[in-house]
């Protein structure tokens, strides 16, 4: 499934795009106040709203190319059908728990919209973070359950 | 279930899910789900889930976390570790065992703008292994010498593993990095002791001082490679140290920076570029989505009032506190052989962090809290070398295919030796990391 792989490389990146937008800014606001005596107004709102939607973004590669951390030291020993088998069950659970965050996190955003809940200084919205981080954990889960089915396969990482 | 049992059987069925394979974040999300389930009910945990993912995603105090990671791949990918490695091994040319010594001062300084240590034993190993093969150092002591090295990352900021743990300790991130900083330079010098030592005791494992390489660039010239990355450290933490910038600030710096840096070496093409951005992804994701199991879990073993129980009954045997410390930091070793790092750090200190809190070791309290995370840093950095799961020895071994695991724990054996010796030395006198600290502003 191409599709799959094609999505997480475009959240991967669109996130490493923001991280960039939050470096530009913070440097912009650190010059300004120690170089000038301007400060930029909610500077770290920003940085706290553009991370959180870039961590969400990730997700969907991370699970791609196996980056969450396993105990491989007990199963060492045992037989590749009983590995792949026991991945398999791995995945189902990831894409459980990958669901019942999006789920949740849909829900927390709809209560965010009607109670009017935004941050302090720039009175940016919340239900804009939460409904950006929906659909990055949901692509997170038809990953996982992509692998569970076989459908999709690990991408493997390049060399550092 | 009286609480006890119930904490028995939440770490039961988190281990037992470990040890099948399921990712540990997703391992101790669904115990500390079931066990919050069972004590408040299902409705209360999944309203908790509601906001789980917007408080730790987007929180201003985290975000520090991806740019770090980002600045430290910026700096894999930039290819700053051929003109370190150059630089180092020019200057430690005159003792013998020094390409060995180069690799480990040369994974220092790469540790000082990278925060994973895993990345950095990568790195200098990709650069430094050809080099030691080539010019006769056996592969015992070359791959010992380079996961070794790797973990120095860990206790030279900016270190991931010392962001959690000043996050999670609710400690200043300046003042860690400064406390973490002599230590650092302790393990390096101890590091480059042991190889010295270990070449003199044990003939064979390094070329004489006389086929040591000779170097063909200058002194001035090769010290002119290292300069940007000098420049990056200086600025990065020199404007963390002297408040100028709060730590996050400091990460977003180092982020422009490295990436100048990365562009005049002219290495950095926008294939690496789109690959700093994977393995941010990878690296960022990872921890994060252990911060969701962590809370999950901790806020399941909270309910239980064990965590708080347990903590009175330590105070109300009035051990020695030294006593106790230690008795953690063997802990730390013991599941250390099992679990990575950063579970273990999100797992752990949220239990033992207000054990050793209370305590009087005879400084300040916020001093005993730094000075308790470097000690446990340090641990956590043995862990990651000794067998029988030594995360760095299989990164080193994953790019040394010839060489047989065995050997590489042969050969890491003096580097733990010197761990244990700094661990002690630290243990009985704080006052050598702390010191630093009233340098932060």
């Amino acid at each position: 499934m191409p599709v799959l792989e094609k999505l997480a490389r475009l959240c991967a990146v669109l996130a490493g795009l923001l991280l960039t937008l939050i470096t530009l800014l913070t440097c912009a606001s650190v010059v300004a106040r120690n170089v000038g005596d301007a400060s930029l107004v909610g500077d770290f709102e920003l940085t706290g709203v553009a991370c959180g939607l870039a961590v969400a973004l990730f997700m969907p590669w991370c699970q791609l190319s196996g980056g969450n951390i396993i105990v491989d030291f007990f199963t060492a020993r045992a037989g590749a059908h009983t590995v792949a088998g026991l991945d398999r069950v791995g995945q189902w659970l990831v894409a459980a728990v990958m669901a019942l965050l999006a789920w949740r996190t849909s829900l927390g955003g709809l209560n965010a919209y009607a109670n009017h809940s935004a941050s302090m200084l720039l009175n940016f919205p919340d239900w804009v973070v939460y409904g950006g981080m929906v659909p990055p954990l949901a692509l997170t889960a038809c990953i996982a359950v992509g692998q569970a089915l076989g459908w999709v396969h690990r991408v493997p990482e390049a060399a550092p | 279930m009286s609480p006890l049992q119930l904490v028995g059987a939440i770490f039961a069925v988190m281990l037992v899910l470990m040890a099948l394979r399921t990712p540990i974040a997703i391992a101790m999300f669904l115990a500390g789900a079931a066990g919050y389930g069972v004590q408040a009910g299902w409705g209360p945990l999944t309203s908790f889930l509601n906001n789980q993912a917007f408080a730790r995603f987007a929180s201003y105090d985290l975000s520090v976390i991806p740019l770090f990671l980002l600045m430290g791949n910026l700096a894999t990918q930039g290819g700053l570790s051929k003109a370190l490695f150059a630089a180092a091994s020019r200057v430690m040319s005159r003792f013998q065992g020094g390409l060995a010594m180069a690799a480990v001062l040369a994974s220092a300084a790469f540790g000082s703008i990278c925060g994973s240590s895993v990345a950095t034993t990568a790195t200098i190993t990709s650069v430094a292994l050809p080099e030691l093969r080539r010019h006769g150092y056996s592969g015992r002591l070359a791959t010992g010498t380079l996961a070794a090295g790797g973990t120095l990352g860990i206790l030279i900021p900016p270190s991931l593993p010392l962001l959690i743990y000043a996050i999670l300790a609710e400690q200043n991130i300046a003042k860690l990095f400064a406390a973490a900083l002599v230590p650092g330079l302790i393990a390096m010098l101890g590091y480059m002791v042991a190889i010295a030592v270990y070449v003199r005791l044990v003939p064979g494992h390094a070329p004489a001082l006389a086929h040591e390489p000779a170097h063909p660039v200058s002194t001035a010239q090769s010290l002119w490679g290292v300069a940007p990355i000098a420049a990056v450290f200086l600025l990065v933490f020199g404007g963390i140290y002297g408040g100028f910038f709060t730590p996050t600030e400091g990460a977003a710096v180092g982020v422009a920076t490295t990436f100048a840096a990365a562009l005049l070496g002219r290495e950095l093409t926008r294939a690496k570029l789109a690959q700093c951005f994977y393995a941010t992804a990878q690296g960022s994701a990872m921890v994060f989505l252990i911060f969701i199991g962590a809370d999950v879990m901790n806020v399941a073993l909270a309910l239980t009032q064990v965590p708080n129980q347990l903590a009175g009954l330590v105070h109300a045997w009035a051990l020695p506190p030294l006593m106790v410390v230690s008795m953690i930091l063997l802990f730390y070793v013991v599941l250390g052989t099992v679990m990575d790092e950063l579970s273990m750090l999100l797992l752990t200190i949220p239990i033992f962090f207000p054990i050793v809190n209370g305590m009087d070791f005879g400084m300040p309290q916020e001093s005993a809290a730094i000075w308790f995370g470097i000690m446990v840093l340090m641990t956590v950095g043995f862990g990651m070398l000794a067998p029988p799961v030594g995360l760095n020895v299989y990164v080193v071994n994953s790019l040394a295919r010839d060489i047989p695991v065995a050997e590489s724990y042969r050969g890491v054996v003096p580097f733990l030796i010197s761990d244990v010796l700094r661990m002690v030395l630290l243990l009985l006198f704080p006052g050598l990391s702390l010191w630093m600290i009233g340098f932060v502003r």
